[in-house]
């Protein structure tokens, strides 16, 4: 695919949103991706590296279970514009306060500091839960971290963690846990 | 080959009464074309119970723009998911209207099984407490049937379809031909235990009464406990008519299923007053058909046989058809946890929930409202989705989603609404459907007396979990559901004693036209409290053979 022709395709892409930001690597890496039949839609190179360790951070094994490409799904196809432009706008905060911390961008973090910048995020969630309630909700980390938790538990690794897979194919209503 | 257009009986619809009138009249030896508006279900192809999430595009979340822009109104029944929205229909080729400060939801199914494939399951006989309940309160118009007309029916249809459940002994709940029940969990034992020493006879906890199968029945195999019915079953363990009364008339030789088939309108000869036929749109190709029969039974679903009747203008002298439209006010309830059982868990996915029967009006009189209610419910301990928005990152929330959560129970009431004429539904002046036909308006709304039973379910709700020990209850903040939200519309045909009242004889056949029957929700004269589907299908049984005896008879 031509660099010419792979821009008018992103372009085409109604979920890709911040076109105008990615540089020559990131398209180089979109590229890849989309021979490889991994492109992201929503999420440029970049960010989806974020929200991948991020995600990995948040619930150990989010990574492996696939919940990046759903979170990039989920944004393309089923959050409304306005809620994926606030999770696109939010992210970059990733890097802002992995920055103040650690002098470097979020991924470049050592995991100690990357679990730092985390916290501080959900800090802020809880505080607004506690103010807001469920406006909470509307935060773009609270959307990062429940499509994180959704996406584990209703994946194959999640269900047998939690149990729920392979079906019993009985009922106890009784079982010792 | 030519295609068959004449017929012994015409059934219209394919859900869980025409399913039941295809059986019976196909058994009883008359030739029977079902004419169903969708397509047809291939069980292995369409039932989709044990396909996982992460096999689903959205896990589960649906596909939020497509149900926004195709399904707004049907995405609010309680079975409507990601899997099963293709069980119901388009909201943009299947419109309604409404008062827009009054919303109603018709819930509709238009494939073969209609909205027998995603149903609750949950089956209830009617008692003379239900019957009699209209004369006694001197509300609309007596029932033309007493439970003693029924029970052989509730027999017949309860033995075909597999019911586990609990007899019980009480007289307004009666016992029905049970499967061994399914287990209450321990908490829900707990329940029962505590109810019983506290209230006695008077508020009892009873298994759910439910057609799923807990044995081995009539080639069907036992359920398998995977969870989700609504999405069909494979295994055929609950009743519905894809998996029993179709195979069933198929069986006989004398039955024909025509998907694709929109009724239009029944074909009426005024000189010897009889339907000679039914008027039908193919649904692919828009072409108008004719189908001929010497009877037809309208099992289209309460609201959709109605509309048929006034799109053909028949049966209505009585200005009955579209009136007293009846569904079950719920969401009136209380949760509470319980202390303990930490080291229990529940393993499977039980199809099924508690039954507490009806216990207002029934030894005593409340003061604010007659008739009652019922508690569905169930007991369970909280999962990964209590954890959606748990605070903490890391070993720590994945800690917190892993671990099961304290148990709590909660019950969530089931109310009678009483009828009223002008709880209507009439024909649009303008609006059609995709295939050209007249569609409703719709205008529905509580009655006091049916917020007031509401507004009990609440109250109730926290007593029973207060006898029975439970912490930090909490009724519920929900408002009334609305009207049709139950999906238990009914009424909008009612069976009487006079034709001047009432559309119905007490045989479910027309007044005004005597080789039309109308077997489904239609014909309810009062709404009880119970699920009503098994009545449908009991009163479906019991015309099916009235009519033919009257067509042997020569009277129709």
């Amino acid at each position: 695919m031509e660099r010419r022709e792979l821009i008018q395709w992103l372009v085409a892409m109604a979920g890709l949103q911040a076109l105008d930001t990615l540089d020559a690597s990131d398209l180089l890496t979109l590229g890849r991706d989309i021979h490889r039949g991994g492109a992201a839609r929503a999420l440029a190179p970049h960010a989806k590296s974020n929200v991948s360790v991020a995600a990995e951070r948040i619930l150990p094994g989010a990574g492996a279970a696939g919940v990046t490409p759903f979170i990039d799904k989920m944004l393309a196809d089923w959050y409304t514009p306005d809620e994926r432009r606030r999770f696109l706008a939010g992210l970059p905060d990733l890097d802002v306060k992995a920055r103040a911390r650690a002098g470097v961008d979020f991924l470049a973090c050592a995991e100690a500091d990357q679990i730092v910048v985390l916290t501080a995020l959900d800090d802020e969630v809880t505080a607004l839960r506690t103010a807001r309630g469920d406006a909470a909700n509307q935060h773009w980390f609270a959307m990062l971290k429940y499509v994180t938790v959704y996406a584990w538990c209703t994946s194959e690794a999640g269900m047998r963690a939690l149990g729920l897979f392979p079906l019993p194919g009985r009922y106890d209503g009784c079982a010792p846990v | 080959m030519k295609e068959v257009t004449d017929f012994d009986a015409i059934v219209v619809g394919s859900g869980m009464t025409g399913g039941w009138a295809a059986k019976e009249l196909t058994e009883l030896g008359l030739r029977t074309l079902m004419l169903e508006a969708g397509r047809a279900i291939t069980p292995e192809r369409d039932f989709v119970e044990h396909k996982p999430p992460w096999d689903m595009p959205f896990r589960g979340l649906g596909d939020r723009r497509a149900v926004a822009a195709r399904q707004s109104r049907q995405r609010n029944s309680v079975s409507f998911d990601e899997w099963s929205h293709v069980f119901w229909t388009d909201d943009v080729d299947n419109p309604y209207t409404t008062p827009p400060d009054r919303p109603f939801y018709w819930f509709r199914a238009r494939q073969v099984g209609g909205k027998s494939t995603i149903w609750s399951r949950q089956v209830y006989r009617w008692s003379d407490l239900d019957f009699e309940a209209n004369v006694r309160d001197g509300i609309a118009i007596d029932w033309p049937i007493r439970y003693a007309d029924i029970a052989p029916w509730y027999d017949h249809v309860e033995r075909f379809i597999g019911v586990s459940g609990q007899a019980e002994g009480l007289a307004h709940l009666p016992d029905g031909q049970f499967l061994p029940p399914m287990a209450l969990n321990c908490v829900e034992q707990h329940v029962k235990e505590r109810m019983r020493a506290h209230f006695g006879r008077d508020r009892v906890l009873t298994i759910g009464r439910v057609a799923n199968l807990t044995v081995p029945h009539l080639g069907r195999a036992p359920c398998h406990y995977c969870g989700p019915c609504h999405r069909g079953c494979i295994t055929l363990s609950y009743f519905s008519s894809v998996n029993a009364t179709l195979p069933a008339a198929q069986a006989t030789g004398r039955f024909t299923l025509r998907p694709f088939s929109v009724v239009r309108s029944l074909i009426h000869d005024p000189q010897k007053n009889r339907v000679t036929g039914v008027r039908v749109i193919d649904a692919v190709t828009k072409t108008e058909r004719v189908y001929t029969g010497r009877i037809v039974f309208l099992c289209a679903s309460a609201l959709e046989s109605a509309r048929i009747l006034l799109n053909s203008g028949l049966a209505n002298s009585s200005d009955q058809v579209g009136r007293n439209i009846m569904d079950h006010i719920k969401w009136g309830g209380a949760s509470g946890e319980f202390d303990g059982w930490t080291n229990r868990r529940v393993i499977g996915e039980r199809p099924n929930g508690i039954y507490v029967p009806r216990f207002r009006n029934v030894a005593s009189r409340h003061p604010d409202f007659i008739r009652g209610y019922g508690f569905q419910g169930e007991a369970g301990r909280a999962g990964w989705g209590a954890a959606l928005h748990a605070p903490g990152i890391g070993a720590a929330l994945k800690a917190r989603v892993t671990e099961l959560g304290p148990w709590s129970m909660t019950f969530w009431g089931f109310g009678e609404v009483l009828p009223r004429r002008e709880n209507r539904a009439t024909l649009h002046p303008t609006l059609v459907d995709k295939w050209g036909i007249p569609t409703l308006h719709i205008e529905c709304q509580w009655s006091d007396n049916d917020l007031a039973i509401h507004r009990d379910m609440n109250v109730t709700a926290a007593e029973l979990l207060e006898s029975a020990g439970a912490k930090h209850i909490e009724p519920s903040s929900s408002g009334p559901s609305t009207p049709g939200g139950t999906n238990h519309e009914m009424g909008s045909a009612r069976m009487g004693r006079d034709p001047k009242t009432s559309v119905l004889n007490g045989w479910n056949q027309s007044w005004d036209v005597p080789n039309v029957f109308v077997t489904d929700g239609a014909a309810m004269t009062s709404s009880g409290c119970q699920n009503p589907s098994l009545t449908y299908m009991a009163l479906t049984a019991r015309a099916c053979h009235y009519a033919v005896d009257q067509m042997k008879k020569g009277e129709i």
